[in-house]
């Protein structure tokens, strides 16, 4: 059974390369982001996030929604078990796996299997596990004996294609991630929105963060909304709140249109 | 899939706990897959499109020490025969070390993009640039084999006692870089002065020269920590009577540094990731 709970999680970043003095003053009137406070150190520190608590269980896809900076990816981070909380409790059961930049680490001087054996290794499976997939990453992709160049020979949008389907033949029980990712052309999108839709839904629980509230109202069945650094509401989204229309291509259609 | 895995955090005070410590070492430790396979990438993204790729450094080093073997046995009027095998290993032995060195001052750093994206135990990263430098070594140790072969007093209690000693360092190179790397990730100062301080202690190391130089002042030598790194290496292939009193000295600086920093990591192993 998948599992998250989170009481009073607290999670705060030291500033050391600022001058503290005319920082304080400065910072402390910003109106967003984190809260910037001093530890008993009198160290300056941005407050990312400030006493979180929630519980979020077996089939739940929780949407976070905030501004810039109020916490979204903090929280994300600090699930993936990548930020260890500073105070409060955090319990997570299950395999957790976080697409937050979904083309990072593309080495573009190594052929595209190599990037797929890379990507793999990078998101926690074991190169057995991998192998066993490859044939169906490289299927998706289309790049045929494109996969055996070089990425630096390949066009923008076929690195994208590369790095979707490399960073989408994951399994989760829990799934993270930055916003939808959607990549480029027409017909590939389409492809790709299926994919992620049913990786989604594979998954016991999503937990996504967003900018847009139509996109989390169409995948989500709840919503977080962040404010510097605290969860200011919890919410439901009823069935009756999402979009009719089939969600792939509704997805795909918001992605289109940049949500 | 696998039986879901359950994670716990409670506080830093908890994060604090020496058993996450513990885990982190041996957990990074067993991830061959991964520090193996990171380690390759990085030897050969570096030698790309080379034909002779990590072997150039095999020949720089190669003429390195022929050169210098010729000159410094004169300066120091040393018998060549005996100089070159001690010079070979020395300077090929300390190349890593030096390597291993500069390369853990920025290990965290150079990682960031990783260590932000996935939770990996931060000693994976570690052992990815010992692995990368060891398998330098290996390409290196070409010329070791070379020298060892050209002079005669090999023998195979040696060979075996290099490996031990090789080993013993490898290890003792494993606790220094995790402190080296979660130091450096806080303090920037560090790399610049660690860049300088490996620079100056190679020649106060007997690498270019041999110890018994030193006269009665032999302790400067015996009192160098990468003295006996290297020794525990070079003694045993060129077969000295003392290696076993570096290899002790090795093997006690692991008793006694290992648990100082698995103490040091259990501190602030959970903080590295806000640092970068």
């Amino acid at each position: 059974m998948a599992y998250i709970q989170a009481q009073d999680v607290v999670v705060e970043f030291p500033i050391y390369d600022l001058a503290q003095s005319s920082l304080k003053r400065a910072v402390l009137r910003a109106a967003t982001g984190g809260k910037i406070a001093r530890d008993s150190a009198n160290r300056v520190v941005v407050r990312a996030l400030d006493g979180i608590s929630f519980e979020i269980r077996e089939g739940d896809r929780v949407g976070l929604i905030g501004d810039n900076g109020a916490g979204k990816t903090s929280l994300l981070r600090t699930l993936s078990g990548i930020y260890e909380p500073l105070e409060g409790r955090l319990e997570t059961r299950g395999r957790i796996v976080t697409l937050l930049d979904f083309s990072f680490g593309i080495d573009p001087e190594s052929t595209g299997y190599d990037n797929i054996l890379l990507r793999g290794i990078m998101a926690g499976l074991h190169p057995r596990e991998i192998r066993s997939k490859i044939e169906e990453i490289a299927e998706f992709t289309e790049l045929g004996d494109y996969l055996q160049m070089p990425v630096r020979t390949y066009s923008t949008g076929m690195q994208l294609r590369l790095a979707f389907a490399a960073s989408t033949s994951v399994e989760a029980d829990i799934l993270l991630m930055d916003e939808w990712l959607s990549v480029g052309d027409e017909a590939f999108s389409e492809k790709a929105s299926r994919r992620l839709h049913d990786l989604v839904h594979r998954s016991s629980i999503l937990v996504m963060a967003s900018h847009s509230l139509k996109l989390i109202e169409a995948v989500c069945n709840r919503v977080f909304r962040l404010e510097r650094g605290r969860i200011v509401e919890q919410s439901a989204i009823r069935p009756e709140q999402r979009p009719a229309e089939h969600a792939p291509d509704y997805l795909m259609a918001l992605a289109r249109r940049g949500f | 899939m696998s039986d879901a895995p359950q994670r716990v955090y409670t506080g830093s005070a908890a994060s604090r706990a020496l058993s996450h410590a513990v885990e982190d070492v041996a957990a990074g430790v067993a991830a061959i897959h991964v520090w193996g396979l990171l380690g390759w990438h990085d030897i050969r993204r570096r030698y790309r499109r080379s034909v002779l790729g990590p072997f150039w450094l095999t020949i720089s080093t190669a003429v390195m020490v022929t050169a210098m073997g010729f000159l410094y046995s004169k300066i120091l009027n040393q018998d060549l025969s005996s100089y070159l095998p001690f010079l070979a290993i020395g300077l090929v032995v300390w190349q890593m070390l030096a390597a291993m060195i500069n390369d853990s001052c920025d290990v965290f750093g150079l990682a960031e993009h990783m260590i932000k994206q996935i939770r990996l135990p931060l000693t994976t990263h570690v052992c990815r640039i010992l692995w990368r430098n060891v398998i330098i070594f290996a390409h290196n140790a070409v010329i070791i084999v070379g020298v060892a072969l050209f002079y005669s007093k090999l023998s195979i209690i040696g060979m075996l006692m290099a490996f031990v000693g090789f080993a013993c360092v490898i290890l003792n190179c494993l606790w220094a870089s995790l402190v080296l790397g979660v130091l450096c990730a806080r303090f920037r100062d560090i790399p610049p002065t660690m860049a300088n301080f490996v620079q100056v202690a190679f020649f106060l190391t007997p690498i270019l020269w041999h110890p018994e130089l030193l006269g009665e002042r032999i302790a400067l030598a015996y009192g160098n920590p990468f003295y006996h790194l290297i020794e525990a290496i070079r003694g045993p292939i060129m077969g000295t009577d003392t290696y076993i009193n570096s290899l002790a000295v090795v093997f006690l600086m692991l008793l006694v540094g290992f648990p100082l920093t698995l103490l040091f990591f259990s501190r602030y192993r959970a903080r590295v990731p806000y640092w970068l």
